[in-house]
């Protein structure tokens, strides 16, 4: 029994630019799309290696992005360098648990629940464990649409940097776990653009074959 | 799915880009939306005069970027010393104390990147209109999906917001007209998202191409 019709079982690829249905040249694995121009795969090239660079290079940066102090606010010649956490935390205890959960979800949360939800499709995929792939689906659309938020607190900086600028009256300087932080950004952003959903279909189809022949086999024997 | 009859012996076909199911007859009517049966993705929006929305919307967006760079968005004071902040002199500041990935990324995020996407869509909302650009649209085109998902304005929005509040109580903050503006291209860039479908170019260029004569194919818009 197989299952619903693929393009590439019919030679055919989807670019992904424009959604043309392009035929593939026999025994190619990428040709030119005759509309947009852009190159057209099979399957992005690399997509699993790719993402787990960008994810395991993510996670270790992650460390001195929490660890190292992103900004200092001196007033009257007196400051002390915050984390992202200790950030945080004057919000909260400053009152403004609205402003301090913002800034919690977009920092923290965010960029650690990509990583999770990435590592998560990727294991799925590589070690063949079973999925549900409508699931992984969300998992994939959410970390593909809440990678751009975690640069708030970076675009933050910059604002306060321009904006609290007297010499000894008060300053606000940019710390280096902000340049830790801003590379974890990009490189997890990198990460969902460089994963392709289509792989997940493929290891629920390869799967399901699997399993239908095994079932045949035992029906036979 | 909603599937429509084509005039061509051939039926239109295409693949979903999320999970490679094979879709025939695959068009969505005007005003709705062809969404995969199979893992949901949304393949097409067949908006109405996307085109025209789209050229009006980035054209506005052009505009609003100029008093959005030039003047200032906030201004922050403590006694008698005050300060403001533009789009740029975070960025330079940024620059200055070495942050140069810091201030790079910022850079692009909040100003290159939105004026990149406004700059596409005007092109390719007014040049598909001739066939003499069809390629120079057809790499716009190509530019712009990889340039959206990097315009961040709203995220810059945000970051405006908490910077307000996170200040507010060490000294006195006041609005610009800068962020009026800014706050106006931000809507407007989001609408522009909205508005834009490739495919109306697509299907744009491809009919003049089957139609040579040169009166009718000005007249084609969607």
């Amino acid at each position: 029994m197989t299952g619903p019709p693929k393009a590439r079982e019919s030679g055919l690829t989807s670019c992904l630019c424009c959604h043309q249905l392009v035929r593939m040249p026999e025994g190619e694995e990428s040709c030119r799309c005759p509309r947009c121009g852009g190159r057209v795969h099979t399957r992005q090239v690399g997509s699993l290696t790719l993402t787990w660079a960008f994810v395991i290079t993510g996670a270790f940066l992650l460390v001195p992005a929490n660890i190292l102090p992103v900004m200092t606010v001196i007033y009257l010649g007196a400051g002390e360098p915050s984390t992202i956490i200790s950030g945080v935390m004057q919000l909260y205890d400053s009152g403004l648990w609205g402003i301090a959960l913002i800034v919690f979800v977009a920092s923290i949360a965010v960029p650690v629940m990509k990583l999770v939800g990435l590592v998560l499709l990727l294991v799925q995929i590589q070690f063949r464990l079973p999925l549900i792939p409508l699931q992984a689906m969300q998992v994939y659309r959410v970390v593909s649409a809440i990678g751009r938020w975690s640069l708030l607190d970076l675009f933050m900086i910059s604002i306060l940097v321009a904006l609290v600028d007297m010499g000894a009256i008060a300053e606000v300087a940019a710390g280096p776990g902000s340049t830790a932080f801003a590379t974890v950004v990009v490189v997890t952003m990198l990460a969902a653009r460089f994963f392709d959903p289509r792989l997940i279909w493929d290891a629920y189809d390869a799967r399901r074959e699997r399993e239908d022949a095994v079932e045949g086999a035992v029906r036979n024997g | 799915m909603e599937q429509a009859v084509q005039k061509k012996p051939e039926p239109w076909r295409r693949a979903c880009h999320q999970c490679d199911l094979l879709l025939e007859r695959a068009v969505a009517p005007l005003g709705q939306k062809l969404v995969c049966p199979r893992c949901n993705a949304t393949l097409h929006r067949n908006g109405a005069h996307s085109i025209r929305y789209t050229a009006a919307l980035s054209l506005t967006g052009l505009l609003l970027f100029i008093p959005s760079a030039a003047l200032p968005l906030l201004h922050f004071s403590i006694f008698t010393f005050g300060a403001e902040n533009t789009l740029f002199n975070g960025v330079q500041s940024l620059f200055g104390a070495g942050y140069i990935w810091l201030s790079s990324l910022v850079l692009f995020c909040s100003v290159l990147a939105p004026l990149g996407k406004f700059t596409l869509l005007a092109f390719i909302s007014w040049g598909c209109g001739w066939e003499a650009l069809d390629r120079p649209v057809a790499n716009a085109v190509r530019w712009y999906h990889h340039l959206r998902d990097w315009a961040m304005l709203d995220v810059y929005m945000l970051g405006i917001l908490v910077a307000l509040v996170k200040m507010s109580d060490l000294g006195k903050m006041a609005v610009e007209p800068g962020l009026y503006c800014f706050a106006a291209m931000m809507l407007v860039s989001n609408l522009t998202t909205l508005s834009f479908d490739p495919y109306a170019v697509w299907a744009r260029m491809a009919r003049r191409r089957e139609r040579p004569p040169a009166g009718e194919a000005a007249g084609g818009g969607s």
